[in-house]
């Protein structure tokens, strides 16, 4: 229900035991263990010890890591089956996965072999674009008739190239023969851009020749590597393109049947990166001739299983509560309703560890923004009932499984008070009645209909808010007391408590009863004049009326707290009206078949479009009342979260056989 | 205010409609909002593909104001009897301006506050393109600016509702 007490362990074993210990910890899965860098320079340690590490095998094995990775992406692209929409991690039982360490190497194998063959594919691929790049360049030569290599003969040169087609050719011509009379030119071809012209002069004039063309924007082409005529050459490049695209499919047919290794090669990325953690992890460890010593972090309900290990293997070992302040890896442990709650809490911070976890304080009011926010009965059925479907049928873990049955929980509080408030995908049903089928049908809210009371709905998310924040102010308080602050929780809790409450009677406990307003008064002057008095109570000097006075001024800050909670009634209208605004809209081809079929297109494109909407805006502005009005309150954050040495895998999940 | 008003010699309806339109400018702002997120979006997405969906909720932020406006301008065609069957109410003139009145605030900070939120936007998507896990802080960062549009939506809001006929 709240942050789990972790202890400090430091353990000293011998070095013939360590890799199987080793093993076992990982096996265990409880311990985090701290990197030793601080000991290698402490005097009292660094003449005893030195630091262990295998950087060579971890180095080996990353390699192997990224050639694998590269094998899977390959086999990714050439899956043949349905893939399934949301990848999650196949459970393993212990048992299988040994079985299948025996054989690893053989997957090993498979991995070169498909990165091979993935290789020559992209080198086929890139032979074909050059292929295809050739035949374009030769394509405006197709008729000409004269190899391409030729450029002369023993008394003649001959060149070939470009020029813009804008250039006039008769200018070219007579610009080629001003230049020499023992020169022509033939155009052998021309397209959009340019025209192909082909030249012959006489040696002494080519150059003269070369000249005159130039000015008129002659590009010359010369062909490497190709022998004989143009059409000749494409004929015979066409085939070999023929060909590397025949190899390709034959290549590409293998990766095809290769790609039923690919859950085999899923395991052993997982096996290689198990491996790489048991090695990476020896650089966190320090050693002597004969033995080793690591420290960290393990949960205290584990000591009692480490104890039994370590035994079993002949450490030494010493469990300590970490002193008073000293920051711990933080592990949280809810209750299972407050569980997916957790998800809000993390994408915030860890809680550190000399703090409340406030997960299960906000996970109640979470709950209740969002389905105030929704407020759609249409919608939390759909949102519940889709999210327990995902459930169901996925594997989900982690972060991603917290949030869909957080949705799930938010979806049956969203159904309340869409009935509350007589949303029922808006005003969908006495709409469709009216318009289809002609009968009048009112639906009636269990409470009011808050486009007609908004006041209401207004006043009651503000006193929501007051008591939300309250709760807030009630956990600092609380974190004060248990350090021992008991004058700061008076001075910056209470007084404002009894400040707040007394304004709020004074303004509106008259409605009540008189007396409250004189209670509310009196409540005021009292909450106001003490923190006046002692909200300068660490400063100095003038600072100790300024800090009164400044403090005081943080009730404007209240004001704010207090209104952004309007942000419920205003999303919840949003998704009430806009709904409403699709039904109207549904509702105008009138009655019949084909009014009907109209309402339908609208129910469907429109409600779908203003549920993502509005889903996604009730998660953003509940969360944000949780981190800005709720967390500014209390909450620090900035915990690192326990991560212990455990086989961290990405395609299985290890299980073990329960005992 | 009547013979002012009549100056102009608009109908009472006329100004309801005005007000009813100039709520929907609110959409305005969201164009450009999303319009300006979408282009950091597009940025992120260059770069890898993957985070498509995390870009788009952020993009999708800015949109609401233009939602707050529609809300707003829908709620005026009804009251002024355009979307009932029964044809528009006879209003005054004073009326109908009260009714514009009530919808500058949405109108107004919906423009600016969604072009706003934009930006804001934008600078979360650049968030998620370096770092994916801090997703949730980017769309804190743009929410924190639709506080205002949800206040200018309340006011225009409760002023509409509070005008009687």
């Amino acid at each position: 229900m709240a942050i789990v007490n972790i202890s400090k362990l430091s353990v000293i074993g011998l070095n013939e035991n360590k890799a199987d210990i080793l093993k076992a910890i990982m096996d265990l899965g409880v311990i985090e263990i701290n990197n030793q860098e601080s000991k290698l320079t402490d005097e009292d340690w660094s003449g005893l010890i030195e630091k262990d590490g295998d950087e060579e095998s971890v180095y080996s094995m990353d390699i192997k890591l990224s050639e694998v990775s590269a094998a899977l992406e390959a086999l990714n692209k050439y899956y043949k089956g349905k893939k399934p929409l949301i990848k999650t991690r196949k459970p393993v039982k212990k048992e299988e996965f040994e079985t299948f360490e025996k054989e690893a190497e053989g997957v090993y194998e498979t991995v070169k072999n498909v990165n091979s063959i993935y290789k020559h594919i992209s080198y086929l691929k890139s032979e074909e674009n050059r292929l295809n790049t050739a035949v374009i360049s030769l394509k405006p030569w197709l008729k000409y008739d004269v190899p391409l290599e030729m450029n002369g003969t023993k008394y003649t040169d001959i060149f070939i190239g470009s020029l813009p087609i804008a250039v006039e050719y008769e200018s070219v011509v007579a610009a080629v023969n001003e230049a020499s009379d023992k020169a022509c030119l033939y155009k052998v071809s021309e397209d959009e851009k340019d025209r192909y012209i082909s030249v012959i002069s006489i040696k002494e004039h080519s150059e003269g020749v070369k000249d005159a063309l130039r000015k008129k924007g002659f590009s010359p082409i010369v062909f490497e590597d190709v022998i004989g005529k143009a059409a000749e050459n494409t004929a015979k490049f066409q085939e070999q393109i023929e060909e590397i695209k025949k190899q390709i499919s034959s290549e590409e047919e293998k990766l095809y049947s290769l790609s039923e290794y690919t859950e085999k090669i899923e395991y052993y990325y997982d096996l290689i990166a198990i491996k790489r953690d048991g090695a990476a992890v020896l650089s966190n460890i320090v050693k002597t001739k004969t033995s080793f010593y690591f420290d960290g972090w393990c949960p205290k309900e584990k000591e009692g299983e480490v104890k039994a290990l370590l035994d079993e293997k002949g450490c030494y070992y010493e469990f300590k509560a970490p002193e008073k302040g000293e920051q711990t890896p933080v592990l949280l442990r809810e209750s299972a309703l407050a569980e997916p709650f957790e998800a809000i809490t993390e994408l915030y911070s860890t809680p550190n560890s000399n703090e409340l976890d406030p997960t299960p304080f906000l996970a109640p009011f979470y709950f209740l923004f969002f389905g105030l926010m929704l407020s759609d009965a249409g919608y939390g059925i759909i949102l519940t009932v889709g999210c327990f479907i995902l459930l169901k049928k996925f594997r989900l873990e982690g972060m991603f499984k917290k949030l869909v049955k957080m949705f799930m929980y938010c979806g049956i509080s969203t159904f309340f008070w869409g009935v509350m408030f007589g949303g029922y995908f808006g005003d969908f049903i006495p709409v469709a009645a009216k318009s289809v089928l002609g009968i009048d049908i009112t639906i009636n809210p269990l409470w009011f209909n808050p486009t007609e009371e908004p006041m209401t709905l207004l006043v009651f998310s503000l006193i929501l808010g007051g008591i939300h924040l309250f709760v807030g102010m009630g956990l600092k308080a609380y974190m004060l007391i248990r350090n021992g602050q008991v004058v700061d929780a008076v001075c910056d809790i209470f007084l404002w408590y009894i400040l707040l409450i007394g304004l709020v009677l004074f303004g509106v406990g008259g409605s009540f009863s008189p007396a409250l307003t004189e209670i509310g008064k009196y409540m005021s002057i009292v909450g106001a004049v003490g923190i006046l008095v002692t909200g300068g109570r660490d400063k100095k000097g003038i600072g100790k009326i300024t800090g009164g006075l400044g403090s005081l001024y943080g009730i404007t800050s209240y004001l704010s707290d207090v209104l952004s909670y309007s942000r419920l009634l205003a999303l919840g209208l949003a998704t009430g009206v806009v709904a409403q605004v699709i039904n109207t809209l549904g509702s105008l081809a009138g009655g019949g078949v084909k009014g009907a079929i109209v309402m339908i297109v609208a129910f469907i494109i429109g409600h779908t479009f203003n549920m993502a909407i509005n889903v996604l805006g009730s998660f953003v502005h509940s969360s944000r009342l949780q981190y800005v009005e709720f967390f500014g309150k209390f909450f620090e954050g900035g915990g690192t979260i326990f991560n212990p040495f455990r086989r961290k895998t990405k395609y299985v999940d290890i299980i073990k056989e329960e005992k | 205010m009547d013979s002012m008003i009549t100056l102009f010699n608009f109908s009472g309806q006329f100004y309801a409609l005005l007000g009813a339109a100039t709520a929907a400018l609110a959409g305005i702002g969201s164009a450009i909002g999303i319009g300006i997120a979408g282009q950091a979006a597009a940025g992120v997405v260059s770069e890898d593909p993957n985070k498509f969906g995390q870009v788009l909720v952020l993009q999708a932020l800015p949109g609401t104001q233009g939602i707050y406006g529609l809300l707003i301008a829908f709620i005026i065609l009804l009251k002024v009897g355009l979307l009932g069957g029964d044809g528009m109410v006879d209003i005054t003139v004073s009326q109908g301006a009260y009714i514009f009145a009530a919808s500058l605030p949405i109108g107004l900070v919906g423009i600016f506050s969604a072009i706003a939120q934009g930006k804001a936007a934008a600078a979360g998507i650049m968030l998620v393109g370096k770092k994916p896990s801090e997703l949730a802080k980017g769309m804190i960062f743009a929410a924190m600016v639709e506080t205002y549009a949800v206040l200018a939506l309340l006011i225009s809001f409760l002023m509409i509702n509070s005008i009687q006929f």
